[in-house]
């Protein structure tokens, strides 16, 4: 009989293994499979609608993908929602609701955040000095980004490593003398934040001429896109942008890519082209589906994107996104959020209803 | 295959520049040539178009208009004439539905446009339409002529087949002038039509021009913007706000917004009989044109008390849209309308596990019925046959669920007695509905249909009065005066 304790230590195992065979990943999707149609009353309905139960499921593939709107409605968690130390929520941008995720501990989110984050970002440095552009987790205790922002600062930044967004928003004042004195200290920087947080702070250094060299093995890190907080950059505009004022080169740009409702991270590899391959940890399988029969799709056809990320074992491991993606070799692409389709014709669509409803 | 899309009075072939797009649907594709104008071109076109208008057009009465608007749409009606077959043919390419429904919706359509259906259109909006020819006594005294715009411009959007035709007609019924932009979703039907008037008619054709520009592209658009007298637009608000920006203050601006359409089924329509027939019915509008159109139905409102119960006839509805399907397969959608429906019934579906609404149809099922038994205020479903079925205890509490959506709304589709339907009627009237229609008509408004509540030819043109006193005073003025 599985216990709470049996999973986070075989799922911290599992993190803390170099790599996983299809079969290994198998077999931890399943037994969580299991612990999640057992505990968690509204996926086992969801499963059962779908006619997948831990006895029938034979293949990770094969277990049921929640819609990730259902964290909107449902209350998606094997614990007692009281019980959780930390609960996540989406932004609610896109409908005002907002999707929950609920963590009875934290110890697996940040395992999983670390190992991740130590291969993908700091690619074997100890630490780096950091400027943060995203509130704390103080002033967003419910925002799952700021608690990856301030365990990467804590874990990973140096001593010195600041936040640079507080009440009144960017505080340039102080940004400013930090980045010049990190260019001529010669020490590699890195800058890390929400992506539509980049945006004022190129504009603002392009009205005042200002450009920065950072020095080499520095690095940026954007994650989340524009989410209608700044202006829409095409992703060349946006890197071309960042080298430009930063004087960091493309190829040390990462986007992550995450959502509330996972535990682990995606990176690509840097930005020197756009588009460029994303992918997971060994712990996370990505599918591409097609959104309708959730058929799998093959490689280089566009679908939407599946992730079965084991870390998030207190909800359902298994979320289908509303993001557009292409499984190609080494991981896959990412093209945006897929939900906006206008009518083809002169039928109003949910996304003019919705953007009407807010106003 | 290249078609060459537009009408362009008056330029050679070779002096346009076209921009190849390809369409493929129903396992064949077809490359359509869209004309791309540079500015001179552009400012060219508006003049000629304008002073062909002013030389020719509004010299001549109308009836010559609507003769050779009979005989344009008598082929376009007749299945063995090459346009028609042609239209046949590359509409279910482009636009992706289904050749039964673009040829059932090609003819109803079409019907509208006879000279007994013109002639309605015109008597629908002046009570002697012969102001439009030339100066008529007035009730209150004087005469009156009305004058279509010199330059009238459409904006069309949107794929459902043959859409532009309304507006083209109307403008050519008041005589303007007129330049469409066609929408790149349907972009062959208004081209088509125009070299037919041509054809019938060369001088009413010399008065007539169709065009294309990439959407939102401004120096494409601009001359355009700049030269037309009268906008009529169609779009979403967003498409709507961005183009009444570009215009001039004294350019009149006509726009079509998009909206939902939604049903009322009364309990006296609700018996064994009537029930079935009234769900096919109901799966008709659902199914034609898949949902795209400004009429189609996306919720149904269904009252309890009759012998079938709302969840028995969202059993039917959903058994006819299976019917259909087999006769009319649905569209092949793109990735993104696949989610949109996928999201739209992940969202019933998480709902459904609630127990708050049930979901007839499987993922893999080419429609979707979701029924609840909660009131519920109206919301747009995924399209592409998605359709939510709401109980209620009485149709009189429909008008306060869908009163908060005023500018969305447009057609709704009655099954009522009579009494009801006026009583029912009389409050959609008052929160903004402009259209009331039967179960099964609700995307065929009939000939001089008033556009979301406004006078399809009335409001293009501007009047012309002698006042009485003006009249009175010439006399004094006359050679045989005394």
């Amino acid at each position: 009989m599985l216990t709470q304790a049996g999973i986070i230590e075989a799922l911290l195992a599992f993190i803390a293994l170099p790599d996983a065979t299809e079969a290994e990943f198998e077999a931890m999707a399943l037994k969580l499979f299991a612990w999640q149609f057992r505990n968690n009353e509204p996926y086992k309905r969801f499963a059962l609608q779908r006619g997948r139960t831990p006895l029938t499921v034979k293949r990770w593939r094969d277990i049921p993908a929640v819609p990730i709107t259902a964290f909107k409605d449902l209350t998606l968690s094997c614990t007692p929602p009281e019980d959780a130390t930390h609960v996540f929520m989406t932004s609610g941008t896109t409908q005002g609701v907002r999707g929950h995720s609920y963590h009875p501990t934290l110890d697996v989110w940040k395992r999983s955040m670390l190992t991740n984050f130590r291969k993908r970002f700091m690619r074997g440095r100890e630490r780096i000095r950091m400027g943060i552009l995203f509130p704390d987790e103080t002033a967003l205790p419910n925002s799952s980004l700021a608690h990856y922002l301030g365990l990467a600062r804590r874990e990973c930044g140096t001593p010195d490593s600041q936040v640079f967004i507080g009440a009144n928003g960017l505080d340039l004042d102080r940004l400013l003398p930090v980045l010049a004195e990190a260019e001529t200290s010669g020490e590699p920087y890195a800058l890390l934040g929400a992506s539509y947080s980049f945006v004022p702070l190129m504009d603002a250094l392009e009205q005042q001429g200002r450009r920065f060299i950072l020095p080499e093995g520095s690095l940026i890190l954007d994650t989340g896109g524009f989410k209608g907080q700044s202006r829409e950059l095409t992703p060349d505009e946006f890197y071309d942008g960042l080298e430009a004022a930063f004087g960091v080169p493309r190829a040390s740009c990462i986007n992550m890519y995450g959502m509330t409702e996972l535990s682990s991270q995606f990176y690509d590899d840097g930005n020197a082209v756009s588009q460029p391959v994303k992918s997971g940890p060994h712990w996370v399988r990505s599918r591409v589906v097609d959104p309708l029969t959730g058929i799998d799709l093959p490689e280089g056809r566009r679908g939407v994107l599946v992730h079965h990320d084991l870390a998030h074992f207190n909800s359902v491991s298994a979320i289908l996104t509303e993001d557009a993606g292409e499984i190609v070799p080494g991981g896959f692409k990412l093209f945006g959020r897929v939900d906006g389709e206008a009518s083809k014709g002169c039928s109003v669509a949910v996304a003019e209803f919705l953007a009407a409803a807010r106003g | 295959m290249i078609e060459h899309a537009g009408h362009l009075p008056g330029f050679e072939c070779e002096a346009l520049r076209w921009r190849r797009a390809s369409y493929s649907a129903w396992g064949e594709s077809v490359e359509i040539a869209l004309p791309e104008l540079e500015a001179p071109q552009a400012k060219d076109l508006c003049e000629t178009v304008r002073g062909n208008a002013r030389a020719r057009l509004k010299r001549m009465p109308t009836a010559r208009v609507v003769d050779a608007i009979d005989a344009a749409i008598a082929r376009l009606l007749d299945r063995e004439h090459p346009l028609r077959r042609k239209a046949e043919h590359i509409l279910p390419i482009v636009t992706g539905y289904d050749r039964e429904t673009v040829r059932l919706g090609l003819t109803s359509y079409l019907k509208t446009f006879r000279r007994p259906q013109l002639l309605r259109f015109l008597a629908e909006d002046f009570a002697n339409p012969a102001v439009l020819d030339s100066f008529q006594p007035a009730a209150k005294g004087g005469f009156l002529s009305a004058h279509g715009p010199g330059l009238l411009l459409h904006v069309w959007a949107g794929n459902v087949p043959a859409l532009s035709l309304w507006s083209l007609i109307c403008g050519l019924l008041v005589k303007a002038g007129s330049i469409g932009k066609l929408a790149s979703a349907e972009p062959l039907t208004a081209g088509w039509f125009a070299s037919l008037i041509t054809e019938i008619d060369p001088e009413i054709g010399q008065c007539l021009a169709i065009v294309w520009w990439k959407g939102g592209d401004e120096a494409g658009e601009a001359p355009f913007l700049q030269a037309a007298d009268t906008v009529m637009a169609y779009g979403n608000n967003t498409t709507l706000a961005a183009l009444r920006a570009k215009l001039p203050i004294t350019t009149r601006f006509l726009p079509h917004g998009h909206k939902i359409g939604f049903g009322m089924i009364a309990r006296e329509a609700l018996d064994s009989r009537k029930a079935p027939a009234l769900a096919r019915l109901a799966a008709h509008d659902v199914a034609r044109y898949e949902q795209q159109g400004c009429y189609s139905p996306q919720m149904l409102f269904v009252e309890r008390g009759g012998r079938v119960s709302p969840a028995e006839f969202a059993r039917h509805l959903a058994q006819e849209l299976a019917a259909i399907a087999h006769r009319h397969p649905r569209r092949e959608l793109s990735a993104a309308e696949s989610s949109s429906v996928a999201a739209w019934r992940g969202a019933q579906e998480m709902r459904a596990m609630g127990g708050a609404a049930e979901l007839l149809g499987e993922p893999t099922d080419p429609w979707s019925v979701v029924h609840v038994e909660r009131p519920e205020d109206l919301s747009p479903t995924g399209l592409n046959r998605t359709v939510k079925l709401v109980a209620v205890e009485s149709l009189d509490e429909v008008p306060a669920l869908v009163a908060p959506y005023r500018s969305f709304l447009q057609t709704a589709g009655i099954a009522a007695s009579p009494t009801r339907l006026f009583q029912l009627s009389e409050s959609l009237g008052d929160i903004g509905v402009t259209r009331i229609a039967p179960l099964g008509r609700m995307t065929a408004p009939e000939a001089g249909w008033h556009h979301d509540g406004r006078f399809s030819l009335l409001d293009l043109v501007t009047l012309t009065e002698i006042e009485q006193s003006a009249e009175a005073a010439s006399e004094g003025f006359a050679p045989y005066v005394d």
